[in-house]
């Protein structure tokens, strides 16, 4: 791993670590959700401070360069992300869905008690 | 036999009225619902004035999650049958009891209206999606639905259920796949059917390429992993 490579990783797991603060600070993102991107910051940056476990885990699965290994993880970790985040989508939208049901079915309800009642 | 017609609009202040009053006239022993999805017009209001029986969500929600609500409001009232029904003027309220008779003669768990037997097969591109549907639920299927794009579909109380309930259940041609592989028997009628009578088409550009996207793949894909 080239010293420029682990220097764009140190400032890019810090730059990163402190947009989620401050995120948190602005109430724009829970910490539960967090959890995600402070993992995978520090993560970041301790391969940047000891590149040999990237050198070492590339060599293992025959990789040409270690950047290379540390791309594919990282692609490959962002599209799971990806995808969690399309499920997560879908539930909201269909919890969303059921909550606008449900208050126009009660409404309705509602409506036929009191129909009924001054009958 | 109890049924309800479930009537999903959105934005049809200019012919729900004239459509929900034909369906009056012409099927006084229909019970009907129409769901006001979150409209921006005056579609709620013209249910309140009219006393029309009218569910009003609070947001647009879409033609699925819309229609889902009229099939709760069907499974919680112990309604036998339901019919999807247009608001702009479509669909005929004399097919209703055809449907009904068909349903009960055929045992059926889904009844068609459909334009194809009635020699009235829709043209141009319109036509082509529905060839192109119909013969992907004739491969995967082995079942030939001459119309599966017609909007006038009847359901039975097990498939009430279903819809109440269901996840990602959409009142279109891929639910029809996956019933038809299923088993479930589905059966149609010859309709008429009306020219829309007012009101905007969901027909542009962006809005096909996502249907017939949604549809071809869950009829090719999808529908051999649904639970």
């Amino acid at each position: 791993m080239s010293l420029m490579l682990r220097i764009l990783c140190v400032s890019g797991s810090l730059i990163l670590l402190l947009f989620i603060t401050s995120n948190i600070r602005r109430r724009k993102v829970q910490i539960e959700d967090s959890i995600f991107w402070v993992i995978l910051a520090v993560a970041l940056l301790v391969v940047a401070i000891f590149p040999r476990i990237a050198t070492f885990t590339a060599q293992l699965l025959g990789f040409q360069a270690p950047s290379n290994f540390v791309f594919v993880v990282v692609i490959a970790i962002l599209l799971a992300k990806l995808f969690s985040l399309s499920t997560e989508v879908s539930s909201l939208k269909h919890r969303l869905n059921e909550l606008a049901q449900e208050e126009a079915l009660l409404y309705k309800e509602e409506e036929e008690i009191n129909s009924a009642r001054e009958a | 036999m109890r049924i309800l017609a479930i009537i999903p609009a959105y934005n049809e202040e200019e012919c729900l009225a004239a459509t929900v009053r034909n369906l009056e006239a012409t099927c006084p022993e229909v019970d009907y619902l129409v769901v006001n999805d979150g409209s921006t017009d005056r579609t709620r209001e013209i249910c309140e004035q009219q006393g029309f029986s009218c569910v009003s969500l609070p947001i647009n929600t879409g033609l699925s999650s819309g229609f889902q609500t009229g099939m709760k409001y069907a499974d919680r009232h112990g309604y036998d049958a339901a019919v999807q029904f247009d608001a702009d003027g479509q669909h005929l309220p004399q097919y209703i009891p055809v449907m009904a008779e068909a349903m009960q003669r055929e045992d059926a768990a889904v009844v068609i209206a459909s334009r194809t037997l009635a020699n009235e097969a829709p043209a141009g591109a319109r036509g082509a999606g529905s060839k192109l549907i119909a013969a992907l639920i004739r491969v995967t299927t082995g079942k030939r639905i001459t119309d599966p794009t017609s909007g006038m579909r009847m359901y039975n109380a097990k498939l009430i259920r279903e819809f109440a309930h269901g996840f990602d259940l959409t009142p279109e041609p891929d639910t029809l796949a996956m019933l038809a592989r299923r088993g479930e028997t589905i059966v149609e009628i010859p309709a008429h059917m009306e020219e829309r009578q007012g009101g905007e088409s969901y027909l542009n550009l962006p809005h096909v390429v996502r249907y017939m996207a949604r549809t071809c793949l869950s009829i090719l894909m999808f529908q051999w992993f649904r639970k």
